[in-house]
């Protein structure tokens, strides 16, 4: 009996110190945010005419840096209102879970940003806008991978969504349709379209939880 | 069976309450009380007495700062309250150990 007690003892221990690692902040609002910006801002750049190799790629870092600052707000935000340390470990431990694969994003970014200036038009084309934005939804999911191990199980899936999207289109080619569509299309689709479906998924989800 | 480890069980941590707060601080480097109380769904008098509990056994320390205008406490475990927790871990894989082994 006291084995059995002492056995349950641990169980408990152990799912409380996995719990006080998960991050718990609401997701929910982030998602909706980084959706709507990705979609109004996939729109507005086909609009604009951001065609260019070079003028998509800066056009883009300059969203995700507006996006990721509108983030943290909200992050704030949520910790100022429930009383609790922005900096908590478990955002931390997020954090340096997301870091190594956008930054390797971003040190490709940079590469095909110096590199596409003396290829020809065709070359640069396909690299920066085809092959740039699929690697970015790649190294974007690669990070929500590892992210996932400090969140909810969802984002784990989610950022597999991301990886295997961006690998599959890699894989079916470039499509007959003018690159600077397609490129703004796959930045619409992956951090606008996704983000908004799973924003409203844990809206409703997180609601729910709250309710009962 | 052995009855020692069950004897040498620490009596402040192995109440249920105060046993889930040590394992919530024993993963974590510090914890704000509205983490601790959410997490537990405890109530705030009840999280006060378990901590202050804690704390008068010198296992838990308090820091009490400002963010963003508002008072914000935070709980760590000390050097001697992770020992402690630490030390009961091993007493309770020792009674599992015992029974499995049919001591």
């Amino acid at each position: 009996m006291e084995s059995d007690w002492a056995a349950e003892n641990l169980r408990v221990i152990r799912t409380l110190m996995e719990r006080s690692a998960i991050y718990r902040r609401a997701l929910a609002p982030m998602m909706l945010l980084a959706g709507s910006a990705g979609t109004v801002a996939a729109t507005a750049g086909w609009l604009a005419g951001i065609e260019a190799p070079r003028a998509f790629s800066g056009y883009w870092l300059g969203v995700a840096v507006l996006t990721i600052a509108g983030c943290f707000l909200l992050l704030r935000r949520q910790a100022l209102r429930d009383g609790e340390p922005l900096w908590s470990p478990p955002t931390r431990r997020v954090l340096q879970a997301l870091l190594p694969a956008l930054v390797a994003g971003l040190i490709c970014s940079a590469i095909v940003l110096v590199k596409v200036g003396a290829a020809e038009e065709k070359t640069a084309n396909l690299v920066g806008l085809f092959l740039l934005p699929l690697g970015w939804v790649v190294f974007y999911g690669c990070a929500l991978h590892a992210a996932g191990f400090f969140m909810p199980r969802g984002i784990k899936l989610f950022g597999w969504t991301f990886i295997l999207g961006g690998c599959g289109l890699s894989a079916l080619g470039a499509p007959d349709v003018p690159r600077p569509l397609y490129a703004h299309g796959v930045m619409g689709l992956f951090f606008g379209g996704l983000h908004l479906a799973y924003g409203i998924y844990l809206f409703c989800t997180e609601k729910r939880k709250n309710e009962a | 069976m052995n009855p020692e480890p069950f004897l040498q069980l620490d009596r402040v941590i192995h109440e249920k309450g105060r046993l889930a707060l040590m394992s919530l601080l024993a993963a974590s480097p510090r914890l704000s009380f509205t983490e601790m109380r959410d997490t537990l769904n405890m109530t705030d008098g009840n999280l006060t007495a378990h901590m202050r509990t804690l704390q008068e056994a010198g296992y838990a320390s308090v820091t009490k700062a400002f963010q963003g205008g508002r008072p914000l406490t935070t709980y760590s475990l000390t050097t001697h309250g992770r020992k402690a927790f630490a030390t009961y871990i091993n007493l309770l894989e020792k009674i599992v150990q015992q029974t499995k082994s049919g001591k």
